[in-house]
Order: C-alpha cells, then structure tokens, then sequence
C-alpha cells in the first residue's frame, strides 16, 4: 500500500509515494539518496539516524514515513556545504568532535535540535540532551566543547 | 520490516471502526515501541491504524474543576514541556523527561505507553500515583478505568478489541502534592528502569495528609501504597511494606532479591526527600 | 613547523561533518540485490535437510546458496586454523550460524524468502563455559583437525591441543617451584571476564560483484584489505590478482572487522546471482558474528614480605565460540604478559584458546590482555593491602626497566611504564597508602581510588608496505591498504610523508585500501599502524626525497648535500631563490615535465617465538600504560559514579597529539562500559541481551566528570620519530584501575567477576558483612 504525501526535505517540497511500511529513514536512504542518515540499530537508541521534523530531532528509523506528510525535514544533506557550513558543523570540525564519523552526522543533527530548544545549555543540560547519541569512538568530551564553543558566542 | 497496511483514519470513531476488524489490525501512534515489535518479527499485523493523523487528539488541558486532561495523542515530550503538567503535575513532567531519549520522546506519545503495557516504563507508576484514569473509546462508545485497574501485566491492559486509549486524566488535588520521581538504572544512563519510585505527600495547607508510593518497573504493574496522615515515622515503613508486598521481575538488572532490596532503600530515600520537601 | 608533533587537524574532517564520507552501505552498483541469511536457532546440531523450492519460487528471489553452492571450492576459511565454513556444511555450532542466504530485488523479498526455507536439524549436546569444554568429555565442536595455511601459523602456535582446545601456548622462566617455595607469602584467585560486544555503530556490511568468471570486487569496511583478498581467492579457487577488496569509510572497528565475516557468503551470493549483492547485517546479526572472548582467568602469587614478586602461575582459558578466527594468536597474546609488566624471577604462564557453543569471537582492542591484566592489578592491590604497602610503591618496586630480559628472552626497550604509573598517580591525586582506607564517606556514599598498569606486544612478525608518488604539479598520494577506521590514520601517514618531503599536510592525500593499487599490509589491528606503515611511508618518502635532491644536484650542479626540500622543489641551503621546481626537477630527471616520481618500501619486522619454548621476539614494539581512577560507591544500591580517569601512554612519540587524546579516551570508555555494564549474555547460547535496547554503550552521560589523557614519550628507536602506538593501549589498564577503585572504597573488596553491576557490589558487601559477624 502507497501513500502519497507532501514534505518539505532540505528546503525543497516534493510529493513522495511512500510504502505503508516504510521508515522515515528508509526514503530517506533508498528513495531521496539522502545518505548522510545511517541506521546504526534500529531501535531508537544509537541516534545515527537523527534527523529533524519541523525542528525537533526524532530517530528517522522507527518515524513511519507517512508521518512526514506536510512536515519540514532537515538532514545533514540540508544544513552547510563544502566551503560553507553550518555554524555546528564547523565547530565539530574546529575541535575534531569524531573519529570513525559514522554518528557524526546524526550527532550534528542533535545538536542543531538542542540549539533549537535551549540556546544557551549548561554542561548538564548538554550531557542530558545528547546522551541519546552513542559515539563508540568515545568523542563526547569534544562534542561538549563544540557546543560550549557555539553558545559562548554572543 | 515486513509489509503491513496503513490504515490512517481522521477521527477517532473512524479509528476505533477500524481497529474492530480483527486481531492482526493493531494501532499505531509513535511507533517506537510498536515497530521494533514488528522489525524483530515479533508482531506480524496485517494493518496498522496510524493515530498520529487523528485530528485534534493532543491537547493538554486543565478544566474548572482542577482535573488535568491529557490527550492520548501528546508527545511524551509535549507532556514534560506542557506548561499545565509542569505547573501543577511537576512530577509527571519529571518523570517524562526521563522516558528513552529525546528523539523518542519527540514520537511516542502517552496514550501510546500507557497502551502498551510495558512494565519497564517512567510514566506509569507516576500516573497510578497521581490517581490517574484513561479514557478509552471504542465502537460502544466511551467509558473511563482508573489507571490502576487499566495496567493488568506486561504488555497486558483492559483494552477490548476495537478499543483505544483516547487520554489520560489527573483528578484534582485536595490541598497541594510534593515530591518527586527517582528513576534508577544499573547500567548506562540511558536504560530503561531497573525501578522507577515516586514518593509524594499531599498537604492541606502545612500539614501532611497523605503520603502515596508508587513503585513502577518492578513488577509486572506498579504497586501504589497510600497512608492517610502519615507521621514521619511511618514512611520507612511504607517503604518497607513495599518492598514486601511487591513482585519483582527478576531480569539483566538484577535479580528478584536485589530488586525487592532496591525498592526498600530507594523507596525509603524518596519518602525522605519528599517529606523534607513537604516540612520546608 | 614539522608537520610531526602536531595536531593536524584530520584529513577527513570535511566529509565527515558534511555526511558526505561515504561507507559500504551508502554504496549502491547498479542492478544490486540484497541478501539475507537464514541462522541457526540451536547452538549445536546435525544439518539433516534443507528445503528451499518455496523460498525459490518467490517472485524477486534472484539466488539462494546453500552447502551444496560450495562444491568444487575451499568451503573453510579462517584467519589462523581453517575451521569455519562459508556456509553451515555437516553441522552448525553456535545460534546464527549461517545455514542458507538468499539475494532478492528487495530486502522485504530476501526476508520473507528466508522464512519459506525449511530446515531440518538434530539437536546435538552443547557445552558453554570456556573451563566445561576445555575438560576431557566435553561434546566435541569440530571433529575434524584443521590444518592451517598460513606458514607462519604453523611454526609458531601449538594447534589442536586435543578435545575443544584449539591451541595452548606456555611461556616462563626460572624454576617456579622453588620461587614458591622461597615466598613468604601466596596468593591464589580466580577471575571471570565476560563476552563483550566491539559496539561499532556501523554494522558489518559488505558489497561484492563479480565482474567476470575470475574477477571478483568486493566493498566492505574490513580491517584487513589483504588478509581478505587472500582468503576469498582462496575459497573460489582463483589468483589473489583476481579479487579487488576496495574500503570506503569505515564506522568503527576497534577489532571487530579484522577478519573475513560476511564477505565469502556474499560473494558466493553475487556469483551465483551474477549480480551485484548488498548485504548489511541488522544489529541482532551482529551480535551473532563478532564479540570479545570472555575468559576464566586462575592466577597464583608468590611474594616476600618486601613486596618482591617471586613467583607466578598463571591458566587463562580464552573462549573462542564456534570458531577460532585469530583466537590462537590472540591468546598467545595473553600468555607471556600475563604476569604483568613486572620482573618475577619464576613464572609459568598458561594460555588456552578453546571453543564453545556460542557465537564467534575475535580480536577486540587489547585482544588477550585485558582478561590477565583485570587478574594481575586486582592482584596488586590485594597484595599491597595485605603487606601494608603503597600500591605505587609496590608496582615501583617490581616493575620493569629499560633493557630488562623479559620472559620471551628479548631485551625490553622504550619502556615507560613507572613514568606513566608516576603521571596517572598525580593526575588523580594519588596520597599514598591512606587511599586504602581513607576514602571520604558521606551518607552511603564511598570514594575510592585506584591504579593499574599494563603492558602488551604488537603482532609480530608481520610487514607492511607503502608507495609514495610525486605528481608533477607538487601533489602527493600516499598509497597504503592501512584502513581509517576513526583512529586518524590518514591524518598521521600524512603527516609522516609530508615532514619527510617538507612540504603541508595538506599536499599529501592518503588512499584507502584498494588492493588493486595499494601494497601489501599486514591489517589495520594490533595498533600497529603507526609503526609499521608508519615506517614504510616513511622510506618511501625518502625514496622520493632522493631522488628529488639527486635531480636537483643535477640540474642545479651542486652536491646533494646542500640542498634541501622546500614546498615548491628543492631549494640550496641559504640560498631561498637558487633552487628547481617540482615539473623542472621533472624535466631534468625525465628530459620532460611530465611523469611522477615514484618511490616503496617493505617495512618487514622479523621475530616471533618458538612454541615449544616460549622464546624469541614477541612484539617489534611494547605498550606500557597507566590508568587511575576515582569513584564513589553507594553502599546501599551497588551503583557507582566515576568522577576522574587518568590514563596514560608511553607512545614513543605523539605524531598527532590530539589523535592520542581521542584514541585514549576512546578506549577509557569502550573499558569503562566493560568495567560496569557491557556484557553478552547467553541461556544455553541463545543470546538474552542481543540488541542495543538491552546491551547499552557508554553515554555522554556515563563519561567520567573529568577526564585527562596523558602521554609518555620514550622514543623507540626503530619508530617512525620515535613513534610507536597507542590505538588500544589504555584499553586493558582501566577495567582494574577502577576496580581497584571500587575496591578501595568499599575497604579492600575486591570483585572477581565483571561487570561491576550493582547487585554484584551490594552481594559482595554482604557477604562480607555475613563472613565477618
């Protein structure tokens, strides 16, 4: 069963034809070639799938694709390029905030979410928000300083 | 995952029609429980009414009478930032905030826990302590259950087939209710609760009315102990008696021992904590 | 600046922040299929039938492969002994081993085919604990005695040691009766490590497509480009030249994509497809194919009442599961250090790889180390509380120096371990011996700190080769099959190669492993890289630099000697404007500036150790670490905060500082989740806590509050500058170092048995509190 909907993904609005069963995760990859959103365990605890529906981060692998039905989406795809990025992107990679880079981008995209919600969260607040984005490489430390980086900011 | 159809009705009397097509027809709100149950292989529904297109089912209000409503449809993150829940149900505003992550918390909604039966859950032993009730619709109609009498065992509650949850509801408070919610976890910080103890006291002005413990996580439903009039004396004892009336599950977290061990000290902590709050 | 020393910031660094790097499953071959296998469901049984004309008459099922798919090739593969087969043959052995894989349009197709196939299976009787199938009567797991291919294999492990035991190594020295006999004291304890999972974010996965009947291309994020190349060659019987193994971006390794996984399945997939197959495993598969032994641990002490180690025996019982993997080498790994890096005059050290029922282990960060190293340091520390001693002081006295004949024969060099004990000490405070009784208490909290120290070999013998090519326009590639797994290796070979050439870091672009193009390397594990690859960068780069200052000599008619290399070509000394451009140096070389300069180098490290004695050269380098630690306790509920970590590396030398500051604290919370939570349960091998919603990794919220990683550099003197590694270093060090914290703030109670959960600390208090009324 097919289900046509109407989203918003990375600023542009297109009509997609989804399956019942589809993940939001799941357009994302096979249909939009969005790749930057990865599926780490589909259950909701890893985080590498974060993306954000109309500003709030969700885990894309467990959001039936159908939802999206007239939601703004933003994925990694959506924030800076190359030679322009965004302000959280550019602080990861000023205090070389990954390793393996594999969580990175759902990481970056929790992070956006937190600096929707709270623009100015203290070091507890940051360890509360995020503690949902498993980095096995162990790169939290430096996560924690990219956001107190950005918030410091006036 | 394996195929299924969307249904997606508009009204809840639409929703409660479809889901009285049969056993393999189950409903669907957040999806994060209930699509793990489906990628594992664990439920293989032929249909899934989507509830999130429901128009109108997340409001959170409170009426004249002081009862606060919660619609089953709300996120479990719209239920902790709620500005009503935060005001005059602190508690349960605490314990959502510790539900899974915030990515969850963003798509699972509260009708959908409470509906799911999982015993490993924060909400649930706050609302039984807040003496809360659910509504639940179904093709006859509309009937309410206290919380208590809808949470039957794990991954069993009263629903009748074709029935949904279509909210929650705090009654009014006589006087003023303190203290908090203590989630524990023995692992990361982000499992779900080994236990989950609420400890609050009602007072009628200054003067301690009631003391209630809920203790959830533990057993197969949450166990609340009430004591009318409590002095401090009594609350170890609360805790205690809790400890001995409860059924734990025994599992990774901990054995049955340990769990019955936990519900005493922990118990006795938040009674104290909320006392304390209670006297200042 | 020197390009050396510093930190650079990764080469990757754009792409990752962009989601733009790309990994194995963000790969899509045109006309690919997707593949899904059908597991075992028992851990031990007969493979009577199978029956897959309903799964094959599925619309959208492309192929099917089963047993009967493997005639006319070599159906076993394995990294030391050939023991596991591409698909199940007579018999499966652990819950998840492979039995049938399907390739469909769809994966909805692949799954739903997996479950039309019928499966016929007599159970057989299964044993799980590592010491229960060591002993004589044990179900046997393979009946058959596996030959190994690998000479080296060969010469240096003592295979099929008979029953389950895959392999037993011994090492020691001196005459450890009489050591026993002269202590004054002994101590005797047993400790349990369990399985534990790798917990990289990013499944195994892997892409294959033959391109024609003898070539074969293979993607997969895999530790060992050539390792693998090798073995599927050899399983479809055709040359090495024939398979391209090709890595994208890897999403964490930390051991777990070392060796051949699901990659022979899908090739035989995409063969018999003739398509291209995708498969990427779902978590709950992954916890089914990889893991970290766990290991009974039994460890007897001799002492004098100074504190002197005088003897030690040590027995380790490293479980493998079904299958061995490296798991001969990786508990040899375990044995010569198993008395700790400390100087104990007679020792006789034990190691047995042996199978069991459950799904196949392999190597993970500090492969055999960390189950003797959680023995030993608990050890120490129950030692110095009895002898009343400082534990710094009882590790001080008995630790080794530079230039001490360790157990192997060799003699030790760069050898900093009492510096990095002395660092970690200060970096938590350490006061002395009032840290064993002293811990503040407040209510039913305790603090505690604790120390340990460890040391480890690097897999020797092994080689690694490199290529450095100039292009005409002053740019430089860096061919290498090293894998970048997160742990910077492109950064750090980038800077080797452009220190030598004088030249940024920016210039020098570092390949990922193709084995089409990149040279012969060893694998990516062992934290070997540095050194090893390191090294043969290294040459390579001077092969260009001299041949860059012998055009120059050239061209500009002076000696090679005054000359140096500048960011543009070759400069004389002193002289910044008298100097020939790189496409000018060309020219001179080539008579035209067109060409590259090319330059290679096999970077071999002889040694390795007789089996029969134990001796020889285990390790081309050594890690020596240091870890302490601070928590508190709370008596009453068994949970415990971890307030400070400190570790410490002698690295030799820190090509890239802040690489080593990521790689330690990586490691310091991969060792803290197996300290406190991590540990994969089975019920008669089924796996109970086989998803990441009941087997959680460490969060941000379970980092320490303080955390500090601190470097020793003793530099080696067959290092790239000195370097030598430090990937997995710390590793082994933190599991004891907080135990020995808990156990000092708990009055010297020392839990034998990991993980430290809470219900293990609030029985092990009252089972104290019963003993002592």
């Amino acid at each position: 069963m097919r289900h046509l909907i109407n989203a918003n993904v990375n600023g542009r609005e297109r009509e997609l034809s989804v399956k019942s069963n589809q993940t939001l995760l799941e357009v994302l990859r096979d249909d939009l070639r969005l790749k930057g959103t990865r599926e780490g365990c589909s259950v909701g605890v890893c985080g590498s799938c974060t993306v954000l529906v109309d500003g709030k981060p969700v885990s894309s692998c467990l959001m039936l694709a159908s939802n999206a039905e007239g939601k703004e989406v933003l994925t990694i795809e959506g924030l800076g390029q190359a030679g322009n990025l965004d302000p959280v992107q550019q602080a990861f990679l000023d205090h070389q905030a990954f390793q393996c880079g594999f969580c990175t981008p759902g990481m970056i995209m929790a992070v956006k979410g937190l600096l929707n919600e709270n623009a100015k969260p203290d070091e507890a607040e940051v360890r509360d928000y995020l503690s949902g984005n498993i980095c096995r490489c162990g790169t939290y430390v430096e996560v924690m300083a990219a956001i107190e980086d950005l918030t410091a900011k006036p | 995952m394996r195929d299924f159809d969307l249904l997606e009705p508009k009204t809840i009397p639409e929703a409660c029609g479809m889901l009285a097509a049969g056993e393999d027809v189950r409903p669907v709100s957040g999806g994060t429980a209930l699509l793990i149950l489906v990628k594992q292989g664990l439920l293989r529904p032929r249909s899934l009414v989507n509830l999130k297109k429901l128009e109108g089912a997340n409001a959170i209000r409170r009426d004249a009478g002081g009862a606060v409503r919660i619609e089953a449809m709300a996120t479990i993150h719209e239920v902790e930032t709620s500005q009503v829940v935060r005001e005059h149900l602190p508690v349960l505003a605490e314990a959502c905030h510790q539900v899974a992550n915030i990515r969850i918390r963003h798509l699972a909604t509260i009708g959908g826990n409470l509906a799911h039966g999982d015993h490993q859950s924060d909400p649930p032993g706050v609302l039984v302590a807040l003496g809360a009730e659910v509504e639940l619709s179904g093709a006859g109609g509309t009937r309410a259950l206290k919380l208590a009498d809808f949470l039957l065992g794990t991954y069993e509650t009263a629903l009748e087939p074709g029935e949904m949850v279509t909210a929650v509801t705090v009654p009014p408070v006589e006087g003023r209710l303190v203290g908090g919610y203590l989630k524990f976890t023995t692992g990361s910080s982000e499992e779900r609760p080994c236990a989950g103890i609420t400890a609050l006291v009602r007072l009628d002005g200054d003067r301690p009315v009631e003391a209630r413990l809920a203790v959830g996580a533990v057993a197969s439903r949450p166990l609340l102990l009430c004591e009318a009039d409590p002095a401090e004396a009594a609350l170890e004892a609360m805790a205690d008696r809790a400890a001995e009336e409860i059924d734990p599950i025994p599992d990774l977290r901990g054995s049955a021992e340990y769990k019955r061990h936990l519900v005493r000290v922990l118990g006795r902590r938040a009674m104290a904590a909320a006392w304390a709050e209670a006297g200042s | 600046m020197s390009a050396v020393g510093s930190s650079t910031p990764r080469v990757d660094g754009d792409a990752k922040v962009r989601g733009a790097a790309q990994y194995t499953a963000d790969i899509e071959l045109a006309g690919m299929l997707h593949a899904k296998a059908l597991r075992s469901p028992h851990p031990h049984a007969k493979l009577v039938g199978i029956d897959v004309s309903k799964a094959a008459a599925l619309p959208g099922v492309i192929a099917i492969v089963t047993r009967d798919d493997l005639e006319g090739l070599n159906p076993y593969y394995g990294a030391v002994v050939e023991d596991q087969p591409v698909l199940a043959m007579d018999r499966v052995r652990c819950v998840g081993d492979i039995v049938v894989a399907v390739a469909a349009e769809e994966r909805e197709i692949a799954e739903e085919a997996v479950e039309l196939i019928e499966v016929e299976y007599e159970p057989l009787p299964a044993v799980f604990d590592v010491v229960e199938s060591a002993r004589a009567g044990a179900p046997i797991i393979h009946e058959e005695r596996f030959e190994t291919q690998a000479a080296i294999f060969r010469e240096q492990l003592n295979l099929n040691a008979g029953g389950n035991v895959c392999s037993v190594f011994r090492a020691g020295d001196g005459d450890v009766d009489a050591g026993f006999a002269e202590a004054d004291e002994i101590f005797e304890n047993t400790y349990r490590m369990p399985p534990v999972q790798h917990g990289h974010i990013e499944p195994h996965v892997a892409t294959a497509v033959w391109e024609s009947p003898g070539r074969l291309l293979v993607h997969t994020p895999c530790q060992n480009a050539v390792g693998l190349q090798e073995q599927l060659a050899r399983i479809f019987n055709i040359p090495e030249s024939g398979v391209r193994v090709v890595v994208p971006h890897v999403g964490g390794g930390y051991g777990g994509k070392t060796h051949a996984r699901l990659e022979p399945v899908t090739a035989l997939l995409a063969r018999k497809a003739g398509r291209p197959v995708q498969w990427v495993l779902t978590r709950e598969e992954v916890f089914l194919t990889g893991r970290r032994y766990g290991a009974f641990v039994r460890m007897k002490t001799g002492f004098k009442r100074d504190g002197r180690l005088v003897a030690r025996e040590v027995d380790v019982f490293y479980d493998l599961g079904a299958y061995a993997l490296s798991g001969p080498a990786n508990a040899k790994t375990g044995s010569y250090v198993a008395s700790g890096p400390y100087r104990v005059p007679n020792r006789r050290l034990t190691t047995y790889a042996v199978y069991t029922n459950l799904p196949p282990a392999g190597p993970y960060r500090g492969v055999g180390v960390p189950h003797v190293a959680w023995a030993y340091e608990s050890e120490m520390d129950r030692i110095a509380r009895h002898l009343g001693m400082d534990p710094v002081e009882l590790r001080l006295k008995n630790l080794l120096q530079e230039g001490d004949v360790f157990v192997t024969g060799e003699s030790l060099v760069s050898v900093g371990i009492s510096d990095c004990l002395r660092q970690v000490a200060s970096g938590i405070g350490w006061r002395g011996r009032e840290e064993q009784s002293n811990g503040a208490r407040e209510g039913s909290l305790r603090r505690g700190k604790g120390l340990a120290v460890i040391m480890k070999s690097t897999t020797t013998p092994t080689a690694s080769a490199a290529s450095v090519r100039l292009n005409g326009d002053g740019s430089v590639m860096l061919l290498t099959s090293s894998t970048e797994m997160g742990q910077g290796v492109r950064t750090c070979l980038a800077q080797i190669v452009a220190d030598r050439l004088g030249m940024p870091v920016e210039r020098v672009t570092v390949s990922a492993p193709d084995t089409d193009v990149t040279p012969y390397d060893k694998s990516t594990s062992s934290s070997r890289t540095t050194f090893h690859m390191g090294n043969a960068a290294l040459r390579a780069a001077e092969e260009v630099r001299e041949q860059l200052l012998e055009a120059g000599a050239q061209g500009l008619e002076v000696d090679k000697a005054d000359l140096e290399l500048g960011a543009d070509g070759v400069r004389v000394k002193g002289v910044p404007d008298r100097g020939l451009t790189v496409p000018q140096l060309l020219r001179v070389k080539y008579g035209d500036s067109v060409g590259s300069i090319f330059g290679s180098s096999n970077f071999q490290v002889k040694g390795g150790l007789d089996p029969k004695t134990g001796k020889g050269k285990a390790a081309a380098f050594w890690f020596f670490s240091a870890c302490g630690a601070e928590v508190e306790v709370d008596v009453e509920t068994g949970k415990v905060r971890v307030l400070n970590v400190a570790t410490s590396v002698d690295v030799g030398k820190a090509i890239n500082p802040l690489q080593c500051w990521l790689q330690n604290e990586g490691s310091m919370l991969e060792a803290l989740g197996a300290a406190f939570f991590e540990e994969m349960v089975f019920e008669q091998g089924q796996p109970v806590n086989g998803t990441l919603l009941e087997y959680m990794l460490p969060s941000m919220q379970d980092h320490p509050e303080r955390f500090q990683s601190l470097l020793v550099e003793t530099p080696h003197p067959e290092g790239p500058f000195g370097a030598k590694g430090v990937g997995e270093a710390v590793i082994p060090a933190v599991v004891p170092a907080i135990g020995n914290a808990v156990a000092n703030a708990l009055g010297g109670l020392n839990v034998t048995e990991l993980p430290l959960r809470p219900e293990r600390i609030v029985a092990a208090l009252a089972e104290r509190e019963a003993s002592t009324r």
